[in-house]
């Protein structure tokens, strides 16, 4: 019976989202237990666990193809052959009421290349609002969102501007905007800076740390110091696996495992 | 340099070609406008035996043909595009596709025969008609004719829409109807634009299949809303009249102007999928 | 209300409302194309036999005598000769375009032809009778059926040209000037070894187009009856387009109407043969 109020708190808790509310109550937890996916006959993922406290940046880092791309892809849905469970909140993603499309909407994700629809600034902004009606009187949101993606100042006089005439840097952040607007319970980004100039990157990563005071954040990321800067927590991942996950202090201070001691010896050899 | 000759004179007459269609069209329609100024456009009444060559019914009923067939291939040929690209497994899409390439290739008199004693049997028996030889029959075969047309370019244009746009979409938690109204078909909409225009030319210009159902009357429909009345279009009443008119004489010269409109239109429209082929 | 009942409600309203739309709205485009091939078969055959494809009308029969040899031989002859008379100036436009052409006169050309393949094929048909048939009194006739019928095939031969042209890349051509080969050479030996299967499938495709058509042979090729065999290009034909035609349209007798299903289906069989062949022709191959 509990479970049944929280499946229509979930329903008709839409609009008033974590944003507003979390600051008192986080409550977004996520836990991961042998999360496994193959794709094609690959062993993409093998017996993922982790989990995540309520608020706060998680960085995770690791060689290429460890997998890391395809975990987000899985949080959200987008992938869905996995086996395993998930919970957010305590609730089976699998069972989420309305399917992988709400599940969306409380699971945001930021892809490596900004993706703007081709149409008005505002209206990227709002694209994830239901109803036209909604997205017609957003403006307060929109002027929120974008100032959460460290985006306003250069946009505010222009929202009706095309969003495809923005540089990259600043499409990523709209992209960031547009995931927000719908408040979502955690944010997944998928090396969001991976390719960007640097005045966007520091944006990025100041509006991450701003947004990290009330959601949790999980970012893949390829860039160690990017992961330092951004504190919080740092889970390693190799070949599928998760093999560390620690505070970002201690984990670069004094990792436990031995792969990880050798990857960061690798990426400190590789920096100089 | 033989090649060079070859080459050039075979460019050069090829676009010549349309130069010469509307110089001839033009000359021989010229004593018409010589004698009756260029008013007989909009005059609402075509007989040819009193000298009275209006061109407006033959122009209304074009557009209501089309108009009726756009209204019903446009909705089911895109439907049918949606469900190819985005529902169908694969195997049943290559087949549906399939088969709207066959119905693309069936030759419009099929469609005319077809329209002539299936179609207007059938419209008489429902709607209780006098004749079956309507506007809506022609429209309806119109449409039949245009929807593979429709649909395999909209296909291609849905189908088209990037895999990282839908991802993108998705990851806002849109639903399918959404993804649909908001992402794929804003974006696929040049495409499906193209396709119409082209679907409204070829319906315009189809002309065996719609002589044979359309009724051939010279008349206004009345009210002008009336699509179950039998109407003229441009096309048919060249087929129909083009036998009977004296080479020379002033009736001849009409139904090359009927002609020549028909050209012009379809220039106009091809210029009108260019220019979205330029801006895209 | 429970969890099920919700979801269940949630799926309807969400997705499947929109699905079903498209599914309703989309089933006569599912239905429609084999239910009319299969009743044009279905019609016609009860006269689909080896006399019927292989007999001729004696003349006088005014197409009653069945048999559609004559009308088959018309329509094959009228749409070869389209495509032998534009295939020249097809290719020798589209060469042109890849080699000689300006940029400017490139986007003309390739305006203009997407303008012609644009206008209605009776334009050409009245052109062609005022033009062919009596300005250059060539009569109604074979030769001014295939002129006419060769300008409408010919923008749908030349884009197709052109655009297998265009898949040849620079470099292919650029490796040909580099030998010290002359155009000519770099067109016979690189271009059209490498392209002659998509030239082909588009003559295919012209073909079958070409054996469509109605409209622009009407005034200018064909007569119903009274022909069995032209004996000279300047002698009018019959095509089972047009036979089709004049058949549809004698009500009272039920054989004329099977006769004419009959001459249908053996079109529609016909187009998709080439275009069949069209299809098929690169796969077999590949480059």
């Amino acid at each position: 019976m509990v479970a049944d109020l929280r499946h229509d708190d979930f329903l008709q808790a839409e609009p008033a989202g974590p944003l507003e509310s979390s600051q008192n109550q986080p409550s977004a937890v996520l836990t991961v237990e042998k999360l496994a996916l193959s794709l094609a006959g690959k062993e993409i993922l093998q017996q993922v666990d982790f989990s995540l406290s309520a608020i706060g940046v998680t960085s995770v880092i690791g060689p290429s193809g460890a997998g890391k791309s395809s975990l987000l892809r899985c949080l959200n849905g987008l992938e869905s052959g996995w086996t395993g469970g998930v919970k957010i909140d305590g609730n089976d993603i699998r069972q989420w009421p309305g399917g992988w499309d709400q599940l969306r909407r409380h699971v945001g994700l930021i892809a490596q290349k900004p993706l703007v629809f081709n149409t008005s600034i505002r209206a990227n902004v709002c694209f994830g609002l239901h109803g036209w009606r909604q997205r017609r009187r957003a403006d307060g949101l929109v002027k929120a969102s974008l100032q959460q993606a460290a985006l306003w100042d250069e946009v505010a006089d222009r929202l009706d501007a095309a969003a495809t005439t923005l540089s990259v840097g600043q499409q990523q952040r709209l992209c960031i905007a547009r995931a927000i607007a719908i408040k979502p319970k955690i944010l997944l980004l998928d090396e969001p800076t991976a390719s960007l100039d640097p005045l966007s990157k520091q944006l990025i990563e100041q509006s991450m740390l701003q947004l990290a005071q009330q959601i949790p954040l999980i970012c893949v990321t390829h860039d160690l110091e990017q992961a330092q800067r951004l504190k919080g927590q740092v889970i390693f991942m190799c070949d599928g696996r998760v093999i560390e996950q620690a505070a970002s202090d201690q984990f670069f201070r004094q990792p436990q495992q031995i792969e990880t001691r050798e990857f960061l010896r690798w990426s400190v050899c590789d920096c100089d | 340099m033989i090649l060079r000759w070859w080459l050039s004179t075979s460019a050069l007459l090829s676009s010549l070609t349309i130069v010469l269609v509307f110089g001839f069209l033009l000359q021989s329609s010229w004593p018409l406008i010589q004698q009756q100024g260029i008013t007989f456009i909009i005059g609402d009444e075509w007989y040819p035996f009193e000298s009275l060559y209006g061109m407006l019914p033959a122009l209304v009923g074009t557009v209501w043909a089309v108009a009726l067939a756009l209204l019903i291939a446009l909705p089911c040929g895109v439907a049918a595009a949606i469900l190819c690209a985005e529902l169908l497994p694969a195997q049943l899409r290559g087949a549906m596709r399939f088969s709207m390439e066959l119905m693309a290739g069936v030759p419009s008199v099929v469609y005319g025969l077809l329209g002539m004693w299936v179609l207007l049997p059938l419209l008489e028996s429902q709607l209780d008609l006098l004749t079956g030889r309507t506007l809506l029959a022609a429209g309806l075969l119109l449409a039949l004719m245009i929807l593979p047309t429709i649909m395999v370019l909209s296909e291609d244009a849905i189908r088209a829409v990037s895999q990282s746009q839908r991802e993108a979409a998705k990851n806002l938690g849109i639903g399918w109807d959404a993804m649909l109204w908001r992402v794929l078909l804003p974006q696929a909409w040049p495409g499906i634009r193209v396709a119409t225009l082209l679907a409204t030319g070829r319906a315009m210009g189809e002309t065996v299949a719609v002589m044979l159902v359309v009724g051939s009357i010279d008349r206004i429909p009345d009210p002008f809303y009336n699509f179950l009345q039998p109407a003229q279009t441009l096309t048919s009443r060249i087929g129909r009249e083009m036998a009977e008119a004296s080479i020379g004489s002033l009736h001849w010269a009409a139904l090359l102007f009927c002609g020549l409109l028909l050209a012009i239109i379809a220039i106009g429209l091809s210029l009108l999928i260019q220019r979205k082929v330029v801006a895209a | 209300m429970s969890v099920l009942q919700q979801q269940y409600r949630n799926m309807l309203n969400r997705y499947t409302h929109g699905k079903a739309l498209v599914l309703l709205l989309a089933l006569p485009a599912l239905l429609i194309p084999t239910m009319v091939l299969c009743y044009i078969f279905w019609q016609a055959a009860p006269v689909l036999d080896w006399n019927f494809l292989f007999g001729t009308a004696d003349g006088i029969g005014f197409g009653v005598t069945e048999g559609i040899f004559s009308q088959l031989v018309g329509s094959l002859l009228l749409a070869t000769m389209a495509c032998l008379i534009a295939t020249p100036f097809a290719l020798g436009t589209a060469l042109y375009y890849r080699t000689f052409a300006t940029p400017w006169q490139q986007q003309l050309l390739s305006a203009l032809f997407n303008m012609l393949q644009g206008i209605p094929p009776i334009v050409f048909g009245l052109c062609g009778l005022v033009v062919l048939v009596n300005l250059f009194s060539w009569g109604v006739s074979l030769l001014s059926g295939a002129v006419v019928l060769a300008v409408v095939v010919l923008p749908l031969l030349a884009l197709n040209t052109l655009a297998t042209l265009e898949r040849i890349p620079n470099e292919y051509s650029e490796a040909g000037s580099a030998l010290g080969l002359t155009k000519g050479a770099i067109i016979l030996r690189l271009w059209l070894p490498r392209s002659w299967r998509q030239l082909l499938t588009g003559l295919l495709l012209a073909m079958a187009r070409a054996l469509s058509e109605t409209a622009p042979i009407m005034f200018t090729a064909t007569v119903f009856s009274g022909v069995v065999w032209p004996d000279s290009i300047f002698s009018p034909v019959t095509t089972l387009q047009t036979h089709i035609f004049y058949l549809a349209q004698e009500g009272n007798d039920p054989l004329l109407i099977s006769i004419a299903w009959g001459s249908a289906a053996v079109l529609v069989l016909l187009v998709a043969f080439f275009a069949l062949l069209a299809r098929l022709l690169p796969k077999s191959g590949g480059n």
